[in-house]
C-alpha cells in the first residue's frame, strides 16, 4: 500500500477538559470523495478546521503528503462554507481573478493590463466550468444562493488545490438546484483529480456524492454527555457502483439500520 | 412623526414660557448676578439674610440668582426673566437698552481702576501694540479699554488686529507663543501678570470712572414698585458697611469667587468701591459720567453695538442727572442717584 | 379599527403629517413675537421675519463695511474648511487604527485598551493642553474636531472590521492571500462604506467640537458670529445661523449617504 496522502494518527482535540474528538484513525488516498455526517456537535466541524489548519490537533499527528500539515489556510486545500465563502465588494469576474491577483502581485494584490487581462480570462474560464459565464460583472449580491456557490467554487478551484474542503456548501439550498450542484461537484472532482471532504446533513446526498462515507459519533453512546469522551468516526463506509445509483434511488427507512439511526 | 409632534408640542411649551407678561405691580421679584470682585457682595446678601430683612421691612419677596454666565443673565433680564442684573455701564447701554428695554442703574457700586488691562509679551510700552494680534472678549468692556488706549497713544484698532477669545480660556492662551498681546480683566490680570515676560502696559486706572460696575433695574418695575429700589439699595449699605469694617465678610466673598481672602483683597485694591452711598451719590451726579457715557455711546456705535437702525451714537438717550446724552425721545438707560440719595440721607 | 400600531400614513398624508410641525412652529414664533413685539418693539429676543429677512440680507448679500466681505460665506468657508479638515484626517486616523485593531489581534490587545480608555476623555476639558501644544491658530480647532471624533471612529472601525465574517478571511487565506493583501483587498474595501457610516454618526459630535473651538478664539466662523453677537443679544443674526448650520449638517449627511452609494453599491443592496 503506497504512502497515505492524508493521515491521521491518534488525533484528538480538546478545549480544556471538554475532549471533542479522539483516537481518529484514518488515512485516505489522492482522489478520494469523503463525506462524512454526524448529529451536531459531533466534531465533524472540528474535524473538518483541522484540515483546513484553523484548528491544531491537541494530540496525535495529522500528515499531508507525509508531512506535518500546516496548522494555517493555505493555497493547497480550498475550501467553500455554506455562506459567506465569496466577497461581497468584488464582481463575480473579480471574485475568481483574486486568487490569481494575490499570487502575482504581492505588494498591492491587484494586477494591472495585460496581467490582468490574462486573470481575467483565466477566472472566466473556470466561470464557464461552473455556469456563470452570463453573470460574470454582477455582483454576489445579485446572485441567487446556488449561483454564490458555484462562485465559491470557482472561486477556489482557480488556484488549483489538491483538496477541496466543503463545509455543509448546500445546505441551504432548494433540493433542484442542490441536484445541479450534485452533477457539478462531480464533474469538477473527476476533471481536476481533487481529493474531497464533505460535512453534510443530508444522507442521500453522502451516499451519492462520496467514494467514502464517515459517521462521527461517540463510541460509548451512554456517555454522550460526558465531557471526558469524545466523538470520533464510528463507521468508514467505502462505497461502490456509485455510477450506477441516482440519489433519488436511495431510499432508507429511518430505523433500518443502527448506523442511520443515529445520523438520521 | 410622533416624535416630531412632541417635539413640536416641547417647543410650543417653551415659547409659551417666554410670553408670560411680567406683571408690573407686583411683591415678587427677581435680580441676577454673576461672580466678579464687585458684585460679589450679592452672595453675600443673599447667604446672610441681609437682602431677605430688607425686603421683608418693605413686604416683598426678592430672589437673588447667581448665574454662572455674565451675557447669559444679562439676556436673562433683558428677555425679561429677571428684574434687576448686575451689569457694567457699557452692556446695560449695548444690551438691554438697545433691545428697547428701558434700564435704570439703582445701585453705582464701584468702577474699575485697574482690573482691566492690555497686557503685551515682550513690550513695555503700548505703542508696541501696534500690528499686533490681541485677543479680548471682542464686544465687552475690555474692548472698549483696548479703543480708549489706543486712542491715547494716536493708534486706531485698524492700527491692530483683534480675535475673539473666550475669557475662560485667556490664561491658557497667553502661555502659548503666539498669543503675544491680550485685554481682560480681573483675576486673570494678576494670573497672566505674574507670568515672566509679561507687561501691564494700560489699565483702566487710566481711565478711572469709565468702567462702571451698576445693578440695573427694568425702569417700569422700579417707577411701579418704588419698594423693591428701597430694599435693595437697603440691602446693599448694609452689605458695603459690613464688608468695609468686617474681614471676615472680605473672606466670606472671596472664598464665594473661588479665591481667598488675601486674593480678593488685591482684586479690591484695583476696584474703587463706593462703600459709601454719599460717595456714588456724588459720582452719579458729575459731569464726568455723562461724559464717559457719551465715550461708550460712541465706540458701541462704532461698532454696530446700538443696532443696525441706528443712525448715530446718539439714538439711545442716556440720562444722568447733568443732563441727556442723545435722543430725548428714546432715553432707555437712566442713572438716578435718588435711592442712593435715600440711604446717603438715612431715610430708608 | 385596526390597532393604532397598525395604521400608516398614506404618501400625501405623510408628507403633510411632516410639515404640520414645521408649520406650527413657525405660527407660534411669529405669534410670540408679535406678543413681545407688542409689549416693546424693540425686543430682540424673538425677532420678526423681515427683522430676520433683514439680518441675512446683511450678513449674506451685503459686503461687511469693515472688512468688505460677506460674512456669512466668510464664515461658512472657514468653517466648513475646519470641518472638512478635522474629519477627513480624524477618518483616515481612523481608518487605519481601526483596521489594523480589528484585523491584527496582536495591535488589538495593545491598542485596543488605550482607545477605550481615551474615548472617555472629555476633549473639552483639555483645551488649555491643547492651546499650549497647538497654539491657538487653525491647528487647534482642527485637532479639537480630531481628538473629538476619531477615538470614536477607532472603536467603530474596530468593531466593525471584527464583524466581517471569519470565513472571508480563512477563504482568502486559501487563496493565497498574505496578511497585508488580505487587509489590502479583503478588509479595507469592507470597511469603507462601513466608515461613511461612522462618519455620518460623528458629524453631530463634530459641529458641536467646531462650535465649541470658534466660541474659544476666533475670528471668523459660524460658531463665532454666534458667540460674537450673542453679547448684544443679536438673535436676529443668530436664528438664520443656526438654520444655516442645520441645513449645511443636513447637506454634509445627505451628500456622505449619496456618495456611499454611489462608490458602494453593493453595500447598500445587500443589506
Amino acid at each position: 500500500m503506497k504512502d497515505a496522502f492524508i493521515a491521521f494518527q491518534r488525533c484528538g482535540k480538546h478545549y480544556g477538559s471538554h475532549v471533542v474528538l479522539e483516537k481518529l484513525n484514518a488515512s485516505v488516498q489522492e482522489g478520494e470523495f469523503v463525506t462524512m455526517v454526524g448529529t451536531s456537535g459531533c466534531g465533524k466541524s472540528t474535524f473538518l478546521k483541522m484540515l483546513l489548519g484553523t484548528e491544531t490537533q491537541t494530540t496525535g499527528k495529522l500528515l499531508f503528503n507525509g508531512q506535518p500539515i500546516v496548522a494555517e489556510p493555505s493555497e493547497d486545500r480550498g475550501v467553500v462554507f455554506q455562506k459567506y465563502s465569496v466577497f461581497p465588494h468584488l464582481s463575480v469576474r473579480d471574485n475568481v481573478a483574486l486568487g490569481r491577483e494575490f499570487a502575482e502581485s504581492p505588494l498591492l494584490g491587484k494586477l494591472f493590463g495585460q496581467k490582468r487581462r490574462q486573470a481575467l480570462a483565466e477566472a472566466d474560464q473556470w466561470l464557464e466550468a461552473v455556469g456563470l459565464a452570463a453573470a460574470r460583472d454582477k455582483y454576489p449580491h445579485e446572485l441567487s444562493g446556488g449561483m454564490q456557490q458555484r462562485l465559491a467554487i470557482a472561486q477556489a478551484l482557480i488556484k488549483h488545490p489538491k483538496v477541496l474542503l466543503l463545509d455543509e456548501p448546500f445546505g441551504a439550498l432548494d433540493p433542484g438546484i442542490r441536484k445541479d450542484m450534485h452533477a457539478l461537484i462531480l464533474k469538477l472532482w473527476k476533471e481536476n483529480n481533487l481529493t474531497i471532504f464533505m460535512v453534510t446533513h443530508d444522507l442521500q446526498e453522502a451516499f451519492y456524492l462520496g467514494t467514502r462515507l464517515w459517521v462521527f459519533d461517540w463510541p460509548q453512546h451512554e456517555a454522550q454527555d460526558s465531557d471526558q469522551h469524545g466523538a470520533t468516526i464510528t463507521f468508514d463506509l467505502p462505497i461502490e457502483q456509485r455510477d450506477e445509483l441516482q440519489a433519488s434511488d436511495l431510499e432508507f427507512p429511518e430505523n433500518e439500520s443502527p448506523v442511520l439511526m443515529e445520523v438520521a | 412623526m410622533k416624535h416630531t409632534f412632541t417635539s413640536a408640542l416641547a417647543a410650543a411649551a417653551i415659547l409659551g414660557s417666554l410670553f408670560s407678561p411680567a406683571a408690573l405691580a407686583k411683591d415678587n421679584f427677581k435680580i441676577c448676578w454673576s461672580i466678579y470682585v464687585g458684585w460679589m457682595p450679592w452672595e453675600y446678601g443673599d447667604t446672610s439674610g441681609i437682602v431677605d430683612k430688607w425686603a421683608d421691612k418693605y413686604d416683598i419677596d426678592i430672589e437673588v440668582v447667581q448665574i454662572n454666565d455674565y451675557v447669559e443673565s444679562i439676556n436673562q433680564y433683558t428677555a425679561g426673566e429677571f428684574d434687576g442684573c448686575a451689569m457694567t455701564n457699557m452692556d446695560a447701554l449695548t444690551i438691554p437698552a438697545a433691545s428697547g428695554v428701558d434700564s435704570t442703574a439703582l445701585i453705582v457700586g464701584d468702577f474699575s481702576n485697574g482690573n482691566d488691562a492690555i497686557i503685551l509679551k515682550d513690550k513695555t510700552s503700548l505703542a508696541g501694540i501696534k500690528g499686533q494680534s490681541v485677543n479680548l472678549v471682542e464686544l465687552s468692556v475690555s474692548h472698549y479699554l483696548l479703543a480708549r488706549g489706543l486712542e491715547s497713544v494716536g493708534l486706531s484698532e485698524k492700527d491692530i488686529s483683534v480675535i475673539n477669545t473666550s475669557d475662560a480660556d485667556m490664561v491658557a492662551a497667553f502661555t502659548t507663543d503666539d498669543v503675544t498681546a491680550v485685554t481682560t480683566w480681573n483675576p486673570l490680570v494678576s494670573e497672566i501678570t505674574a507670568m515672566p515676560a509679561s507687561h501691564s502696559v494700560f489699565d483702566s486706572s487710566q481711565i478711572p470712572g469709565e468702567i462702571i460696575d451698576t445693578l440695573m433695574v427694568n425702569t417700569e418695575t422700579l417707577k411701579e414698585n418704588p419698594k423693591l429700589g428701597k430694599a435693595l439699595v437697603g440691602a446693599w449699605y448694609e452689605i458695603m458697611a459690613g464688608m468695609e469694617s468686617d474681614k471676615s465678610v472680605r473672606e466670606h466673598m472671596g472664598k464665594a469667587s473661588g479665591t481667598d481672602l488675601s486674593g480678593y483683597e488685591s482684586q479690591l485694591a484695583s476696584t474703587k468701591m463706593f462703600y459709601q452711598a454719599e460717595d456714588a451719590v456724588e459720582f452719579v451726579n458729575s459731569d464726568s459720567l455723562k461724559q464717559t457715557m457719551e465715550y461708550v455711546a460712541e465706540f458701541s456705535f462704532d461698532h454696530g453695538l446700538l443696532g443696525e437702525g441706528a443712525p448715530d451714537a446718539g439714538f439711545i438717550g442716556i440720562e444722568t442727572p447733568s443732563g441727556v446724552f442723545g435722543d430725548e425721545s428714546n432715553v432707555k438707560l437712566r442713572f438716578d442717584p435718588a435711592f442712593m440719595a435715600m440711604a446717603a440721607e438715612g431715610k430708608l | 379599527m385596526k390597532r393604532i400600531i397598525n395604521l400608516r400614513p398614506s404618501r400625501p398624508l405623510a408628507v403633510a403629517l411632516g410639515i404640520v410641525p414645521f408649520i406650527l412652529i413657525l405660527m407660534l414664533y411669529s405669534w410670540g413675537s408679535d406678543l413681545r413685539k407688542a409689549e416693546n418693539e424693540r425686543d430682540k429676543l424673538l425677532p420678526s421675519f423681515t427683522e430676520i429677512q433683514k439680518a441675512v440680507d446683511r450678513m449674506a448679500f451685503t459686503p461687511s463695511k469693515r472688512t468688505g466681505e460677506y460674512l456669512l460665506w466668510q464664515d461658512t468657508k472657514s468653517s466648513l474648511k475646519r470641518l472638512l479638515l478635522g474629519i477627513v484626517i480624524a477618518a483616515m486616523v481612523g481608518l487605519v487604527v481601526g483596521v489594523l485593531t480589528g484585523a491584527i489581534p496582536l495591535a488589538g490587545s495593545h491598542l485596543g485598551a488605550l482607545t477605550t480608555v481615551v474615548s472617555m476623555v472629555p476633549p473639552l476639558a483639555l483645551l488649555p493642553i491643547l492651546f499650549i501644544v497647538f497654539g491657538l491658530g487653525e491647528v487647534s480647532k482642527v485637532v479639537l474636531i480630531v481628538i473629538g471624533i476619531t477615538p470614536f471612529l477607532i472603536r467603530d472601525l474596530d468593531q466593525r472590521t471584527r464583524e466581517l465574517p471569519q470565513e472571508q478571511l480563512v477563504k482568502a487565506q486559501t487563496l493565497g492571500g498574505s496578511s497585508w493583501q488580505i487587509i489590502l483587498r479583503v478588509v479595507l474595501p469592507q470597511v469603507m462604506p462601513r466608515l461613511m457610516d461612522a462618519i455620518r454618526l460623528s458629524l453631530g459630535a463634530a459641529w458641536l467640537f467646531l462650535i465649541a473651538a470658534e466660541a474659544i478664539a476666533a475670528t471668523d466662523g459660524l460658531g463665532y458670529r454666534i458667540f460674537l453677537v450673542r453679547r448684544y443679544l443679536a438673535m436676529d443674526v443668530i436664528l438664520p445661523y443656526v438654520m444655516w448650520i442645520t441645513t449645511l449638517a443636513f447637506l454634509l449627511d445627505w451628500s456622505l449617504i449619496r456618495v456611499s452609494k454611489m462608490i458602494f453599491p453593493w453595500y447598500h443592496t445587500a443589506k
